[in-house]
């Protein structure tokens, strides 16, 4: 075995182990857990009767049927699993308890202890949410439209992949805050509540008017949850699929522009007050 | 080789100076007052590979900020620092993989989990080979006594076995170099002797320099030969602590409890009365003459409690520096 290839697998198994310990520490707080999801599911289930009140079968409210209505309801839960699922919002708590300073002496990448750490997160949200809807089908019977084209099936993930980066890279800026302000928590919470609006978490966003939506793509927060789901259903057209990635690619590259200055401008207060 | 060096090393901090009251915050919201604390003042000293050197000092004099400069944390505001060749503050991975840093209320271990999954995750942080690291932890679960403890949550030891934990977390990847603050802080008697015995038979087998910072006398008797007393972020005293001790301790703190009360000048006649209001008095006496005035007080006087102590390192600072007056 070359010694090469034995020194980057290395390098990948702490990350490995920080998800798994991530995925455990879960189970031990196993009640608060299914609390949680118990919350997120009466979350679905209240959009879910709502809209199936709004939308007898065969009519349609600004291009969304039945189906493709309630599909994105319920969809919006795994994609919550895969992208908005997170731990990284505890960096605040980190810098604020002084907590950073063991990782600051350890030859271990910050970024990558949080990647991995959300990964844990979100393989245990998406086991749940699988199983939730699983037997959310079962019981409901929801209308539901099946994308059957294997591609668009492809690219939805791919656009979850870029989505789950772009929210990394916002998370972690939250945290920053931690850096000037012993109070991380209600800005947190502001922005989950503007987020959860704006991410398309609560209704699909074209149905704003027109110049609203328009200005919305622009953000990063579409490309979170709306734009993939879109995909998904089928309902964009090949050049509006590249051009969300391309604009996803283009957030990506300026927020972690800016959290690399933010990072390096924290660390030096953080180190100046010696904590 | 020096496993540590510094030349000249000053470490100020700024701190907003706030005035009390309305006036004061509204003040301080247009034009804060900044003041530099001079945590580390200019200090030089140099560590061989396996010593274990005592930086000790009052609270506030600097012995934290100096080992927070040495490990990396810190940068300094002027001057020179090299720990086994590297700059510190540059916290290449190449230097953390040799060092170590345990400050007695900083917890790294996962609280859920056993502490056995924070000793294999630290195994993969540092790439310890796997059969020298199964050979090392035996080796401190053994010293530690720890085996049984191995699989609970962590959240479920005591704060005794949790520090054990703890020190073995931070030790697995046997580091050239151990910065210690304030290890035994917290801790029970029983605790402290079993970690300073810990701490000296790990510099005694890996031969690993260590470095500790405490404020108190007993962790650095018992484990250090060379201390470096640091106060307003100046060293006083770098040397042997028996001749520190033979230098400017050579007394005993005895502190009676009166059941009656009695005269000051009465007290005075068994030594130097550093203090006294009824019914406490605390008296302070020669060490050679220790036994006989022991004696005395019990014999003379109507004592409720005595009883007779090593005088703390503050107290032994305060007087170097009321001499240095």
């Amino acid at each position: 075995m070359s010694g090469a290839n034995e020194g980057s697998l290395m390098k990948l198994s702490k990350y490995y182990l920080i998800a798994r310990n991530t995925w455990d520490e879960t189970l031990v707080y196993r009640l608060n857990f299914v609390m949680w999801r118990v919350r997120v599911i009466l979350g679905i289930l209240t959009m879910y009767f709502l809209w199936l009140a709004l939308l007898p079968p065969g009519q349609n409210i600004l291009g969304y049927t039945r189906e493709l209505m309630l599909t994105y309801i319920l969809g919006t839960s795994l994609i919550n699993s895969i992208v908005i699922s997170s731990r990284t919002y505890e960096v605040g708590d980190h810098i604020n308890s002084g907590n950073l300073s063991n990782f600051l002496i350890r030859p271990i990448n910050y970024f990558g202890y949080w990647f991995a750490r959300d990964l844990g997160d979100k393989a245990m949200n998406i086991v749940f949410s699988a199983s939730e809807l699983t037997i959310l089908f079962f019981i409901l019977k929801p209308p539901l439209f099946i994308q059957s084209d294997i591609s668009l099936i492809m690219l939805t993930l791919v656009s979850c992949a870029f989505a789950l980066v772009l929210y990394f890279i916002i998370n972690f800026l939250l945290g920053s805050i931690g850096f000037w302000s012993p109070e991380v928590w209600a800005p947190r919470f502001i922005f989950i509540t503007v987020l959860t609006f704006f991410s398309g978490g609560l209704f699909p966003l074209d149905i704003l008017p027109k110049p609203i939506f328009s200005a919305l793509s622009l953000l990063p927060f579409t490309y979170l949850l709306f734009f993939p789901l879109k995909i998904y259903l089928g309902q964009l057209a090949t050049y509006e699929i590249i051009r969300g990635i391309l604009i996803s690619s283009v957030w990506i590259v300026i927020l972690s522009q800016v959290l690399r200055f933010v990072w390096q401008r924290g660390l030096r207060v953080y180190t100046a007050y010696g904590r | 080789m020096d496993a540590v060096e510094v030349k000249d090393l000053k470490r100020y901090f700024k701190v907003y100076k706030k005035e009390a009251g309305l006036a004061g915050s509204l003040t301080s919201f247009f034009a804060r007052k900044y003041e530099d604390v001079k945590a580390v003042d200019g200090i030089s000293f140099k560590i061989r590979e396996g010593e274990l050197v005592g930086f000790i000092g009052p609270n506030g004099a600097g012995k934290t900020t100096t080992l927070k400069c040495l490990s990396g944390l810190l940068y300094p505001t002027s001057g020179n620092v090299k720990v086994l060749g590297y700059t510190p503050f540059e916290r290449k991975d190449s230097f953390l993989k040799q060092i170590a840093l345990i400050m007695g209320q900083r917890n790294q271990l996962w609280w859920d989990l056993p502490p056995i999954e924070s000793f294999i995750l630290n195994r993969e942080i540092y790439e310890v080979p796997p059969d020298r690291f199964k050979k090392t932890l035996d080796t401190l679960v053994d010293l530690l006594d720890v085996s049984d403890i191995l699989k609970t949550p962590v959240k479920k030891l005591s704060l005794g076995q949790r520090m054990k934990c703890e020190f073995i977390a931070s030790v697995l990847h046997s580091p050239h170099v151990l910065f210690l603050d304030e290890p035994t802080l917290g801790l029970d008697v029983v605790m402290q002797k079993i970690l300073r015995e810990f701490i000296k038979e790990y510099n005694k087998r890996y031969g690993a320099t260590i470095i500790l910072t405490s404020h108190y006398m007993r962790d650095v008797e018992a484990l250090c030969k060379r201390i470096i007393i640091i106060n307003y972020g100046k060293i006083l005293f770098d040397g042997k602590l028996s001749d520190l001790v033979k230098k400017h301790a050579p007394y005993r703190v005895v502190k009676v409890t009166l059941q009656r009360e009695v005269g000051a000048q009465e007290m005075e006649s068994f030594g130097e009365l550093k203090s006294f209001t009824y019914p406490e008095a605390v008296i302070s006496v020669p060490y050679e003459r220790i036994s006989d005035v022991s004696a005395q007080i019990l014999k003379e006087l109507p004592v409720e409690d005595v009883t007779i102590e090593e005088p703390e390192i503050e107290d032994i600072i305060r007087e170097i520096f009321e001499k240095e007056k």
